[in-house]
C-alpha cells in the first residue's frame, strides 16, 4: 500500500448527462490534488468499460481502478456499495467524491455508513483549508443558506457534487494514466434487491425542470387566449412554459405546467415571468433561476423584487413586444 | 400573537391554513366576481369535515370545540370571507340549532347530509319588516292535519342560492306571539329561491330571498317543540356571533398582512413608506385592535366550550372584531393609496367584505344592547 | 400483519428563514414547523398500502427524531391515519448529522419494532436536502433499500418499486423487511399527500398520547452526544449573497423590450443557444 495521498472520484457514466458530472469532478479534483500533493483517481465498475477508462484519463485521472465484469452490467446500489467500500478499505483514499446524481446520492450514504465516515450532500464547491482538510460547501434550505462542512476525524472525506458545478477539463488524448484492474471478489452480497427492468427513458414531463429557458405566466396574462401567446414565445426561445396555481385552476393550461411547491421546481438560466404576483409557493420553486426577467403592472409585486430586469407594464403587451423583437433579432 | 397555545388548536390552524392557501387563495379573487362557489372546491372540502365542524363524529362531523370552530372560520375568511361566511352560517346557524334543539330523529334525519356537505344549511329570520326585532315576523305557519303550511318571504338569506336544508323562523297563524323554527328542504313544493342579491361585498356568497307559498311540511319538521322559536333564534345568534367575529378577524388579519408587506415594499421619497411615522402609527393601531379582537373572540369561544354563559362575551367579540375589520381594511386601503382602490388588489375586496360584519347577525348597535343588558342585569 | 414504520421530520415552514447574519445564528425556533413534504408523501404511501391490504392487515408507526415541538407532526401523522406516533427527543440528540440520525432511528426500530416489515422515508427533506438518512438507516438495520420510489406495491413477501432515476425507468423487487424512500413532489401524483381531515385532528388528540422516548429510554449511552459523535462538522453557515441588479424598466413597451435585448441579449442568446442581434440596428444594412 502506498503512502501517496489519493483523491478518488467514483465514475458515474450511465448516460451522457451523468458522464459529464464525473468529468467535472475530475477537473476540480485536479485542483484539490495540486494543493495537497495528491493523485487524482477514478473508480469504474461495470461491464466492458474500457472506453470510459480512457475518457477519464483524458480528463485528468492519473490512476483508474477498474472492476470489469459482466455481472456489473446494470447499476446496483448494494453490490456497487459493497465493492466501493472494500476498495476504500484497501487503498485508503483521503477523499472520495461522487456525482450527486440520484444513483450517486443513493450509493454514497451507504458507503459512508459502512465506513463510518462523514458525507456531505450535493456540494456546490470544494476547497482545501490550511490543515489540508477538504472543505465541503453545501446548500441547505432551498439554497437560502450555505454551510461549510469538514470531516475532521474520519477518512475518507466524502461528498457528493451537484452536476454542473465545475467545468470539465479539455479532452487530452496525450494524457497518461495508470490502470489498476481489480478483480471481482469471490463473495458478493446476496441480491436482496432484484432489478426487473431498467430502461433509459428521458422524461418528457421533466423538461421544464431542466430547461435552460422557462417562461412562467400568471393571472396577469389576462385570459386563456392571451396565455397561449406564451407558447408562441416559447417556440421562439426554445423555452418551456410554466404557470402559477390560479392559472392552472382557471384551466388556462394543464396542471403539468404548475411551477410551485406542489408542482415543478425549475432552475433555468433565464426565466421570463409574465403577470405573476409571486406567492411564496411559487417563488420557492424558482429559487435557482439564474437571470430573471419579470413583467408586471404592479411595481410592488413580490415577483418584481426577485428580478434582474423588472418591467412595469402589461404582461400581455410585453409578451407580444418580445415576440416581435425576437423575430427581427434571431439570426439563423 | 398566539391566543391558542394548545397544540391541538395550533394544528387545527395549520391544517386549515394549508388548505386555504393552496386551494382557496388562488381562486378567491375570481370567486368574488360572481355568486357561487366552485363545485370542485366544495367537493374537496366535503371529506375534510368543513361542513360538519361542530357536528359530532357519529353524525359524520369533526366534533370540534368552539375554539377550533372559530379558528377554522378565521382562517378560511382570511383568504375568502365569502366562503368563510358560507361555512359559519352552515355550521353555526344551519346545523347547530338542530344539534341543540332537535329531537334525536331530527338529528339523525337532517344532520348527516348537512355535515357531509350534500345539503347546505341556511337560517332565515330577516324579512322586509323584521330583522333584529323578531316581533315583526310575518311569515306564518298554519297547523294542518298533516303538519304545517308556511307562507311568507325571507330576505338576505346567506347561502340562499345554494341551500338545501333551511331553518325558517315563523309565527303561528292563530297566535302571532308564538314563534317556532321549521325545517324546510329545498325540494318542498311551494319553496323557491328569488334573485341573488347584488351586494357590496361577500359577492361569492349567493345571498338571496326565499319564498314560501303554501309550503307544506310534515309535523316532525318543527324544530324542537312548538313555541321555541325565539329561544332557538337567540341561541343561534349567540353562536353565530362567534362565527362572524372570527370571520371579521380573518378579514382584518388579511388586510393587515397586505398593508405591512406593501408598506415595506412601497417606496416614496426614496424610502419605504413604512419608515414614515404616520404609516407606523396606522400599523400599530391596526395591530393593537387585531390582538384585542383575538383575545375577545377566543375568550368567548373558551367560555362556550366550558359551558358557561357566553352571550355578552360573544356580543363583545362580534362588536369589536367587526369594528376592527372595518377600521383595519379602511387603513389598509389608505396605505395602498390608489392601488388599494383597484380591483386588482385584494385589500379592495377585504374593504368591501368587512362592512357587512358590522351589520349581519345583529348590527353593532344590537350588540351594544346585548352587552348593556348583561351589564345591567348582573347581580350587584 | 404488516408493520410499516414511517420516518418523518419536522422542518421549518418558511423558505426564507429568520437568519441573523451578524450573530451568525439561525433562529429556527421562531419559524413555524411543519411535516417535511417528502416525509408526508412517504406517509401517504403507507396509508395507501394500508388501505390496499385492509385496515386490520397493516399498522403504521410514525417516528420522528427532533425537539419536543416536533410532537405536533406526530399528531398530524395520526390525524392523517397513522396508528401511533413516537418522538425520539433528548438534548443529547441535538446536532446529529445524517449518520447519527440514522443510528438513533435504527436503534429505535431494532429494539422497539422488531416486527417492522416496511420502512418508509421521504427521499429528501426540504431543509437539509441530503437524501442520506434513508439509505444510511438501511445500512444500520442491515436491510435492503430502494430510493426515489414513485410507486410501490406489495407482491407476496416482497415489495415492488417503480422509480425514475437519472433518466432510467426502473422496476425493482425487494425482500422484506426493507426500506423505501419516496420521491419528492414531481411528475407522479400518486403520493400527493391528502389534506388533513379535521375529524382526524380531533381524533388524534383524543386517542392517546404520542410516545416520547429520551436517550435513556432508547438505551443510548449515558454520555452519548450526537453533535460530537457526528463525523461531519459544520464550520460555517452563511446566507449566500445574491446580488441582483433589480433594474426596473418603465415606459413604452417597445423601448423596454429593446433595452432588454440591447443590454442583456447575450445572456438570453447563450441560454437559447442561438445568435441574437443585441443591437436592433446592427446588421440592418
Amino acid at each position: 500500500m502506498s503512502a501517496e495521498k489519493l483523491i478518488w472520484v467514483w465514475a458515474d457514466y450511465r448516460n451522457y448527462f451523468q458522464s459529464r458530472v464525473t468529468l467535472q469532478i475530475l477537473a476540480r479534483a485536479s485542483v484539490l490534488a495540486e494543493k495537497t500533493n495528491a493523485a487524482v483517481c477514478a473508480v469504474v465498475f461495470g461491464d466492458k468499460v474500457e472506453a470510459y477508462v480512457k475518457e477519464y484519463i483524458a480528463h485528468g485521472a492519473q490512476k483508474v481502478y477498474v472492476t470489469d465484469d459482466p455481472s456489473l452490467r446494470t447499476y446496483n446500489v448494494a453490490s456497487y456499495a459493497f465493492l466501493l467500500t472494500a476498495l476504500v478499505k484497501r487503498f485508503a483514499p483521503e477523499t472520495l467524491l461522487i456525482g450527486a446524481t440520484r444513483f450517486g446520492q443513493e450509493i454514497a450514504p451507504r458507503v459512508a455508513k459502512q465506513l463510518d465516515t462523514g458525507l456531505t450532500a450535493d456540494c456546490i464547491d470544494l476547497d482545501i483549508d490550511e490543515k489540508g482538510q477538504l472543505v465541503q460547501v453545501a446548500p441547505a434550505f432551498g439554497g437560502n443558506l450555505i454551510a461549510k462542512i469538514i470531516t475532521p476525524h474520519t477518512r475518507p472525506q466524502m461528498a457528493t457534487i451537484r452536476p454542473g458545478t465545475f467545468q470539465e477539463l479539455p479532452h487530452d488524448d496525450e494524457a497518461k494514466g495508470e490502470v489498476v484492474p481489480v478483480p471481482l471478489p469471490d463473495t458478493m452480497p446476496s441480491p436482496r434487491v432484484r432489478c426487473l427492468k431498467s430502461e433509459l427513458h428521458p422524461a418528457r414531463a421533466r423538461k421544464i425542470e431542466t430547461a435552460d429557458i422557462v417562461i412562467t405566466g400568471g393571472r396577469g396574462m389576462g385570459s386563456k387566449g392571451k396565455f397561449r401567446k406564451l407558447f408562441d414565445l416559447a417556440d421562439l426561445l426554445h423555452a418551456e412554459v410554466g404557470a402559477t396555481r390560479p392559472v392552472v385552476y382557471a384551466d388556462w393550461v394543464s396542471s403539468e405546467a404548475l411551477v410551485g411547491q406542489a408542482g415543478k421546481h425549475i432552475r433555468p438560466k433565464v426565466l421570463f415571468s409574465f403577470g405573476v404576483s409571486g406567492a411564496i409557493q411559487h417563488t420557492a420553486a424558482l429559487a435557482d433561476a439564474r437571470f430573471i426577467v419579470v413583467v408586471n403592472k404592479n411595481p410592488n409585486a413580490t415577483m418584481m423584487k426577485l428580478a434582474d430586469v423588472a418591467m412595469v407594464a402589461d404582461a400581455n403587451q410585453v409578451c407580444s413586444g418580445i415576440i416581435r423583437a425576437l423575430k427581427q433579432r434571431i439570426r439563423d | 400573537m398566539d391566543c391558542n397555545p394548545c397544540m391541538k388548536h395550533q394544528l387545527i390552524r395549520k391544517t386549515v391554513q394549508e388548505f386555504a392557501e393552496n386551494e382557496i387563495r388562488p381562486r378567491a379573487a375570481e370567486m368574488d366576481k360572481g355568486p357561487g362557489f366552485p363545485e370542485d372546491l366544495m367537493e374537496k372540502m366535503k371529506p375534510l369535515h368543513y361542513f360538519g365542524l361542530q357536528t359530532p363524529a357519529h353524525l359524520g362531523g369533526a366534533g370540534l370545540d368552539s375554539t377550533s370552530y372559530a379558528i377554522v372560520v378565521e382562517e378560511i375568511s382570511r383568504v375568502s370571507a365569502a366562503l368563510g361566511l358560507c361555512f359559519t352560517v352552515h355550521n353555526s346557524v344551519g346545523i347547530y340549532p338542530i344539534l341543540r334543539f332537535g329531537t334525536r330523529e331530527q338529528q339523525q334525519q337532517f344532520v348527516p347530509p348537512m355535515a357531509a356537505g350534500e345539503r347546505i344549511g341556511a337560517f332565515c329570520l330577516t324579512e322586509a319588516n323584521a330583522g333584529s326585532d323578531a316581533g315583526g315576523v310575518e311569515t306564518v305557519a298554519r297547523k294542518t292535519d298533516h303538519g304545517f303550511v308556511l307562507n311568507g318571504t325571507k330576505i338576505f338569506v346567506t347561502n340562499g342560492g345554494i341551500c338545501g336544508t333551511i331553518l325558517v323562523f315563523a309565527v303561528s297563524d292563530t297566535d302571532p306571539a308564538q314563534s317556532s323554527v321549521f325545517i324546510v328542504e329545498n325540494h318542498t313544493p311551494g319553496f323557491s329561491v328569488g334573485e341573488i342579491e347584488d351586494l357590496c361585498g361577500m359577492r361569492a356568497n349567493p345571498v338571496a330571498s326565499l319564498f314560501f307559498e303554501d309550503c307544506a311540511i310534515p309535523a316532525d319538521h318543527c324544530l324542537g317543540t312548538m313555541g321555541q322559536g325565539l329561544k332557538i333564534g337567540l341561541s343561534a345568534l349567540d353562536t353565530g356571533r362567534i362565527g362572524i367575529a372570527a370571520q371579521a378577524l380573518g378579514i382584518a388579519r388579511a388586510a393587515f398582512d397586505e398593508a405591512v408587506s406593501y408598506a415595506k415594499a412601497r417606496q416614496q421619497f426614496k424610502k419605504p413608506i413604512s419608515r414614515f411615522q404616520t404609516i407606523q402609527n396606522y400599523l400599530a393601531d391596526m395591530a393593537v385592535q387585531i390582538d384585542a379582537s383575538q383575545l375577545l373572540l377566543y375568550r368567548a369561544a373558551a367560555r362556550k366550550d366550558s359551558g358557561r354563559p357566553f352571550s355578552a362575551e360573544a356580543a363583545m367579540a362580534k362588536l369589536h372584531c367587526s369594528t376592527t375589520a372595518r377600521m383595519v381594511t379602511n387603513l389598509a386601503v389608505q396605505i395602498h393609496g390608489g392601488y388599494g382602490y383597484s380591483r386588482e388588489y385584494d385589500v379592495e375586496r377585504y374593504f368591501r367584505d368587512a362592512k357587512v360584519t358590522e351589520i349581519y347577525e345583529g348590527t353593532s348597535e344590537i350588540q351594544r344592547m346585548v352587552i348593556a343588558r348583561d351589564i345591567l342585569t348582573r347581580p350587584a | 400483519m404488516l408493520h410499516i414504520i414511517v420516518c418523518i421530520k419536522q422542518v421549518p415552514m418558511v423558505s426564507e428563514l429568520p437568519w441573523d447574519p451578524k450573530t451568525g445564528t439561525l433562529k429556527r425556533e421562531t419559524a413555524q414547523g411543519m411535516m417535511d413534504p417528502s416525509a408526508r408523501r412517504a406517509l401517504e404511501a403507507a396509508l395507501q398500502i394500508k388501505a390496499g391490504v385492509g385496515r386490520n392487515q397493516a399498522r403504521i408507526t410514525a417516528v420522528s427524531m427532533g425537539p419536543p415541538m416536533a410532537e405536533e407532526i406526530l399528531y398530524e401523522a395520526k390525524a392523517l391515519g397513522a396508528d401511533q406516533g413516537v418522538l425520539l427527543t433528548d438534548p443529547c440528540m441535538a446536532g446529529a448529522d445524517t449518520c447519527m440520525t440514522a443510528m438513533i432511528l435504527g436503534k429505535f426500530i431494532t429494539d422497539h419494532c422488531p416486527d417492522a416489515g416496511l420502512i418508509l422515508c421521504g427521499a429528501m427533506s426540504s431543509d437539509s436536502e441530503t437524501a442520506q438518512v434513508g439509505p444510511q438507516l438501511a445500512e444500520v438495520l442491515d436491510i435492503p433499500a430502494v430510493g426515489y420510489a414513485r410507486r410501490l406495491e406489495l407482491v407476496h413477501d416482497c415489495v415492488r418499486v417503480e422509480r425514475h432515476v437519472d433518466d432510467f425507468m426502473e422496476v425493482m423487487e425487494m425482500d422484506l423487511p426493507g426500506l423505501v424512500t419516496i420521491d419528492h413532489a414531481g411528475e407522479s401524483d400518486l403520493y400527493t399527500p391528502r389534506y388533513v381531515p379535521l375529524a382526524g385532528v380531533e381524533a388524534a388528540f383524543n386517542a392517546g398520547d404520542i410516545r416520547i422516548m429520551d436517550g435513556k429510554a432508547l438505551g443510548l449511552n449515558k454520555d452519548f452526544n450526537a453533535l460530537t459523535s457526528s463525523p461531519t462538522k459544520i464550520i460555517d453557515v452563511y446566507s449566500p449573497v445574491t446580488r441582483k441588479e433589480n433594474r426596473v424598466l418603465t415606459g413604452a413597451v417597445k423601448k423596454m423590450v429593446d433595452t432588454l435585448f440591447d443590454d442583456y441579449g447575450k445572456i438570453i442568446s447563450s441560454a437559447m443557444g442561438k445568435d441574437l442581434k443585441t443591437h436592433d440596428h446592427e446588421g440592418d444594412v
